[in-house]
């Protein structure tokens, strides 16, 4: 009888553990997912400021139409959907890299620079930038945690049961990891 | 930013008459402070001895000591408060010495001597949880370098404490929360959540992490960034986690790191509606006259120099001016 007792505490305890441990990984992966999805937000922020860029520029940049016409198309690519999310960051870093140049060939134009529309432009350019690497890197810092999670003991015994992963992190490029600092590239 | 060589001409060419008539002052009051004390001194020890040579079989002890004693401070208070006393030393040193500084790093600095950084300002930064009792400063300074609109004062908060003894008795003391210079600037990027930046006192151990991650008393919850170096000195709380990363870009936490290993002293930083507020621990009181140390010294002065320059370079260190961003 008594044995009985000891043996249903132990399952009792196990179970409790094997509850709170995978709801912990739950919770971990759907903060990670939340993370991603802010990503999102962030990127189309910046798709919103494309079309208003692209116009404020082309007037001005006779050699860079071929560029201005990757990042409208680059745009509407990443908008149509259907896009899985390791497409979803191969386009954002395209578009990134193709602004990126935009925001250099400008120096060629000085009008273009003393244009308050494109000034005010570039400004919330540069905030969305940033706003974005700060997505990326609160993605990564929940990524950690979930990955942390899923290879640590005994939470890997769980993950392992039920089938959970460890994900990747975002590649923070070495120019990200300086300040997002348009202007500083045109002083240099 | 001015630099110690240039101040030391200013101080030569510029501070030096103003400097030699307030330390004849200063001679003078220290002078007039001791010769009192002396005749305080003297007189206890004169009643106390014609007590015991006269009066010792006599009731007139008691009253001879009094007497004596009352006579003495009474004399001593006198010579002070009729020879020694300059009230208005204290307001003319603020206004040739440490005016005079502040003018010299920059013209576009106002300063007061009386007024400082409110109670509800220094709330506002939300860097103190603890309810604030007693609360004091002085050497406000606020103006603009350059874009950036900047405030500091020195101040003195404490809460309270009441202690009942076994015997019933209540004791109220006053401990510290912060004091030091208190300095707020108007941040080059929009946010609207607030974040604090704690001094980490607990290490980077796993224990430490996991203690720091509990922030106790905040509603905001523990930012994990990603800087080492930054780490090793600082806790991160955010009320956004993605606007605490927004601020706190990776080069803003090199910039603190780097301000914080050219200083000992304990900082505090937070980000609330788009205002910086930053408190840097002093133990000293700033911006005082020292009645024992020669004001023409330039090592004395040096110092005052030094203090303001510190507050004033968070602009420049955290390169507060860079308005690259919609925020002008």
């Amino acid at each position: 009888m008594e044995t009985w007792v000891i043996l249903l505490i132990v399952a009792g305890v196990f179970l409790l553990f094997l509850i709170t441990g995978y709801n912990r990984l739950v919770r971990l992966r759907n903060d990670a997912d939340k993370a991603f999805a802010t990503i999102d937000t962030m990127a189309k922020k910046r798709y919103d400021l494309i079309p208003n860029l692209v116009a404020t520029v082309q007037k001005y940049m006779e050699h860079e139409r071929g560029t201005l016409t990757e990042i409208t198309e680059l745009r509407a690519k990443a908008m149509s959907g259907n896009l899985s999310d390791n497409e979803k960051v191969e386009l954002n870093n395209k578009l990134g890299r193709a602004m990126g140049n935009i925001m250099i060939a400008v120096e060629n134009y000085p009008e273009l620079k003393a244009n308050q529309n494109f000034l005010q432009l570039q400004g919330s350019l540069n905030e969305v930038e940033e706003q974005l690497s700060a997505a990326r890197r609160a993605y990564n810092a929940s990524v950690t945690d979930y990955n942390n999670a899923v290879q640590m003991f005994p939470s890997n015994v769980f993950a392992m049961m039920f089938g959970f992963k460890a994900k990747a992190l975002f590649e923070i490029s070495e120019k990200e990891r300086q300040n997002v600092d348009v202007k500083a590239l045109f002083n240099s | 930013m001015k630099t110690i060589h240039e101040f030391e001409n200013f101080f030569n060419n510029n501070m030096f008459d103003d400097l030699s008539a307030l330390e004849e002052r200063r001679k003078r009051i220290l002078k007039f402070a001791i010769l009192a004390y002396l005749v305080v001194f003297v007189g206890v020890a004169l009643s106390f001895f014609l007590a015991f040579l006269f009066c010792f079989e006599g009731n007139c002890i008691l009253f001879a000591i009094i007497g004596g004693i009352a006579a003495s401070i009474i004399i001593g208070v006198v010579i002070f408060y009729v020879n020694g006393r300059d009230k208005e030393f204290y307001l003319d040193f603020k206004e040739k010495v440490i005016h005079a500084v502040i003018k010299f790093i920059s013209p576009d600095l106002e300063y007061n001597a009386k007024n400082y950084i409110g109670l509800d300002t220094f709330q506002r930064s939300r860097i103190f949880t603890k309810r604030v009792d007693r609360y004091r400063g002085d050497d406000m300074v606020e103006g603009k370098i350059d874009k950036t609109h900047i405030w500091f004062s020195e101040v003195h908060a404490e809460y309270k404490q009441t202690t009942t003894d076994s015997k019933g008795r209540t004791k109220t003391s006053y401990h510290k929360i912060f004091k030091g210079l208190f300095f707020i600037a108007d941040f080059n990027k929009h946010f609207s959540s607030s974040t604090v930046v704690m001094p980490n006192l607990l290490g980077k151990s796993g224990i430490a992490r996991f203690f720091n991650k509990m922030s106790p008393g905040r509603h905001e919850k523990f930012v994990s960034l990603e800087d080492p170096d930054f780490n090793k000195y600082f806790v991160v709380y955010g009320e956004d986690q993605i606007e605490a990363r927004y601020i706190l870009s990776t080069s803003l936490m090199k910039r603190i790191t780097d301000f914080k290993q050219k200083h000992k002293n304990t900082i505090y930083l937070s980000f609330v509606n788009s205002f910086l507020y930053v408190g840097i621990s002093y133990s000293k009181n700033l911006f005082e006259p020292s009645y024992f140390k020669k004001l023409t010294r330039f090592e004395i002065v040096k110092n005052y120099f030094e203090d303001v320059q510190l507050a004033i370079s968070i602009v420049e260190e955290l390169n507060l001016n860079t308005r690259i961003w919609t925020k002008q």
